[in-house]
């Protein structure tokens, strides 16, 4: 079924009702799912960092991870892969984190915001579109960190095996530490939050679900089919937004974001650029790590230590928050480290696609000694990104 | 839905492989496009060379041909050559 529009739009509603039930059930406001976040939560929980109000298990990561790798299994298109430039991808993965944070969301918060309302991530779209644009540029002129190789089995169940591990000693013991206040205090009730996310998982595996991905495609041979999905779920979230008097239209005034327009632009064009280049966005690099890329999950890894070092070191973005008795009234945005750093990131980020690039251009200019498959309407042959 | 046509279809290992292959058709007077690899050819995301091949065995392998010829003369690597109903 997902090989058809219909398909993929359905994909997207269904995905957009897991996300109204999440954030129903408590997840944070305008933060039904968000990948950034949830690994930061994760992070957090796991003392990688100490910023108290953001500190929790987050069963939705282990439920998106899992959910590809089950339905992958099931469907045989699991694959454990591993080959591509790992160490580039634990910087891409890093450096998407960090401008993550500095928007206050990943694409799919982005477009959750935006369908309540949220002006500040309609302007960060504006960096995101930037970004997958410029990545896309550099795929143009022949950017790549290589071929994926197929390797042991087992390794592609690593961070799947990981994570269930993790969820399991959340639930069971009190080794991890809970937020009190604060957005890592806001969660759905664990077993609604896993199955959710096994389905939003399962869904996004089969659809391939990927935000950047979309706008490549719409940039690189103008087709528009993976924006269908993320249509679907956007057009769900209006209208929970609408049925629950959530939907706000505004710069001021929303949950978790702040109005500094040119961080929340260049902190969402890191995130385009460094999806592109590595070949999904933060989402889709949990749903390529479910379904065996060792390459997703070293991705995902950068992401997790990337969230620790934006909470540990002041990098990420503060939300804006009005004044109260006590306090004085936030602007938010990034601090000057975290402003340093991002754009810091953004020149890495050109730097590896420049470096890239010319390794391909060094490699076309080898003799052609090409052997192209015969013909083979059998059997299906897989295909990396 | 349109009904489903025979295509000879191209898959790559990189990204890259495949935007080559798209200079490469345009050059050697192929009938296709590059567009999304289809769902069930892989859980990639990437892209393939679809090739238009209808009007039987002939119209097959004329497509299977000249979707070779351009990937051996340009040197592009491709992972798999199928054809496939889409």
């Amino acid at each position: 079924m997902f090989t058809q529009k219909k398909g993929l739009a359905l994909a997207g509603l269904v995905v957009g009702v897991g996300l109204a039930i999440l954030a129903f059930l408590g997840n944070p406001p305008n933060m039904a799912m968000c990948a950034a976040c949830f690994i930061r939560d994760m992070a957090g929980s796991l003392k990688l960092h100490t910023a108290a109000p953001v500190q929790y298990f987050r069963p939705e990561i282990v439920g998106l991870v899992v959910g590809s790798f089950l339905i992958a299994v099931a469907t045989r298109e699991y694959r454990s892969t591993a080959g591509s430039s790992p160490m580039t991808r634990f910087v891409l993965g890093f450096i998407m984190m960090i401008g993550a944070l500095v928007f206050l969301g990943c694409p799919l918060r982005m477009v959750i915001r935006m369908a309540a309302g949220d002006l500040n991530a309609w302007v960060g779209l504006i960096g995101f579109v930037l970004g997958v644009g410029t990545g896309a540029l550099f795929l143009k002129r022949g950017f790549s960190l290589g071929r994926e190789y197929d390797t042991n089995k087992a390794a592609g169940a690593v961070l799947p095996i990981l994570l269930i591990a993790g969820l399991v000693i959340s639930i069971a013991t009190a080794a991890f530490v809970v937020s009190e206040t604060g957005p890592g205090s806001k969660h759905a009730p664990w077993l609604a939050a896993l199955v959710v996310a096994l389905v939003v998982g399962a869904l996004a595996q089969k659809a391939r679900i990927c935000f950047a991905s979309g706008l490549r495609n719409a940039f690189l041979v103008r087709d528009f089919e993976m924006l269908l999905p993320i249509a679907g779920m956007f057009v769900v979230m209006v209208i929970y937004n609408l049925a629950t008097g959530s939907f706000k239209l505004s710069f001021d005034g929303q949950p978790i974001a702040h109005s500094q327009h040119l961080w929340n632009i260049l902190g969402l064009y890191a995130v385009g650029l460094g999806a592109v280049l590595a070949g999904g966005c933060p989402l889709r690099q949990m749903i390529l790590a479910g379904q065996g890329s060792c390459d997703g999950a070293v991705t995902f890894l950068g992401m997790l230590v990337g969230a620790a070092f934006a909470h540990n070191f002041g990098l990420a973005g503060a939300a804006a928050a009005a004044a109260t008795a006590e306090t004085a009234a936030v602007a938010g945005g990034p601090a000057f480290a975290g402003q340093v750093v991002l754009v810091c990131g953004i020149v890495v980020l050109l730097v590896i696609g420049a470096a890239n690039v010319r390794r391909q251009k060094a490699a076309a200019s080898a003799p052609a000694a090409t052997k192209v498959p015969a013909l083979d309407a059998d059997e299906a042959a897989p295909a990396a990104n | 839905m349109g009904k489903a046509m025979p295509h000879v279809v191209a898959t790559f290992y990189t990204t890259t492989a495949a935007l080559a292959m798209q200079r490469a058709g345009a050059r050697h007077g192929l009938r296709g496009r590059l567009a999304p690899i289809p769902r069930q050819l892989s859980a990639g995301c990437g892209f393939a060379w679809r090739e238009p091949a209808a009007g039987g065995e002939e119209a097959v392998a004329a497509a299977a041909d000249a979707v070779r010829t351009a990937l051996e003369v340009e040197g592009i690597e491709a992972e798999g050559v199928v054809l496939l109903d889409l």
